[in-house]
């Protein structure tokens, strides 16, 4: 990543597409596991609705809620812009804020939340990955903000 | 568990830690690792055919049959995916792309087995 940095900045006609992106190196990886996540927290939502929605609705609305936040996240970490960037902090921020608050009400209050969700007991039954993708999200976020990203592409210019 | 999914275990286990010690090395794909991500999918054709086998043969699936095909077909498009996004990026982060294929193949695998019995 950091050689095709430099070669484009070098090279400068493609800057401003490398610039304002967060879909290459390590945010392909991280776009993937959100992708993979996305999947798998949709199907999960879908089925538990379809079939046995009156056990848990809460329950049940918050895992389709967490899917479409994984959503949200997958695609706006694939485009490229300052929007889409606000998008994708958002998203993360959404999914943090989620992760720990039914986390902390899984453990606390499981007579409330005994059903399981993605985020339940902070993502266990997914390998704590729910809480390490957040953290790893907005690392990554930071490191590919716009106002930085626009310097690097006023020095290329210079 | 049954034998397909000690198959998908052992080869999903290989072509992670190909991938992963390739993208520590800070290799680019290459035909070891993208070659051990084919060989995951071809242990879902593998498991694939064996179970549309055993459903004609008459053996019923234990859990609910959509669940078990809807991972199945979601695990089926994960390496194909995975393969072809690391064509387009040819960088070291596209071999933990690969190394995440083998891993979430075996987790998946897992649970279709807990369907189906």
């Amino acid at each position: 990543m950091k050689d095709q940095q430099s070669r484009t900045a070098a090279g400068g006609a493609p800057a401003e597409s490398v610039r304002n992106t967060r879909n290459t190196g390590p945010g392909r990886l991280l776009i993937a596991v959100y992708g993979v996540f996305a999947i798998s927290a949709t199907a999960r939502a879908g089925y538990q609705i379809l079939t046995k929605f009156s056990e848990a609705p809460v329950a049940y609305l918050l895992s389709a809620f967490a899917a479409l936040v994984y959503v949200v996240a997958t695609v706006s970490l694939a485009k490229a812009g300052t929007t889409w960037f606000k998008v994708s902090v958002a998203a993360v921020l959404v999914e943090l804020a989620g992760v720990l608050v039914v986390g902390a009400l899984s453990v606390f209050d499981s007579v409330q939340f005994p059903h399981e969700t993605v985020w339940s007991l902070f993502g266990r039954g997914y390998g704590f990955i729910p809480l390490l993708l957040p953290v790893l999200g907005l690392v990554w976020l930071y490191r590919r903000r716009p106002s930085r990203t626009a310097a690097a592409q006023a020095k290329a210019r210079q | 568990m049954d034998a397909y999914f000690y198959i998908i275990l052992v080869v999903g286990l290989v072509s992670t830690v190909l991938c992963l010690g390739a993208g520590i090395l800070r290799k680019a794909p290459n035909d070891v690792t993208i070659l051990s991500v084919v060989a995951v999918e071809a242990t879902l054709v593998v498991y694939l055919v064996g179970s549309i086998v055993r459903v004609v043969a008459g053996e019923a699936i234990a859990g609910e049959a959509w669940e078990f095909w809807g991972y199945m077909a979601t695990a089926m498009l994960l390496p194909p995916g995975a393969v072809y996004w690391s064509i387009l990026e040819r960088t070291r982060w596209s071999n933990f792309v690969l190394a995440a294929v083998g891993v979430t193949a075996l987790v998946m695998a897992a649970r279709m087995n807990q369907i189906w019995y």
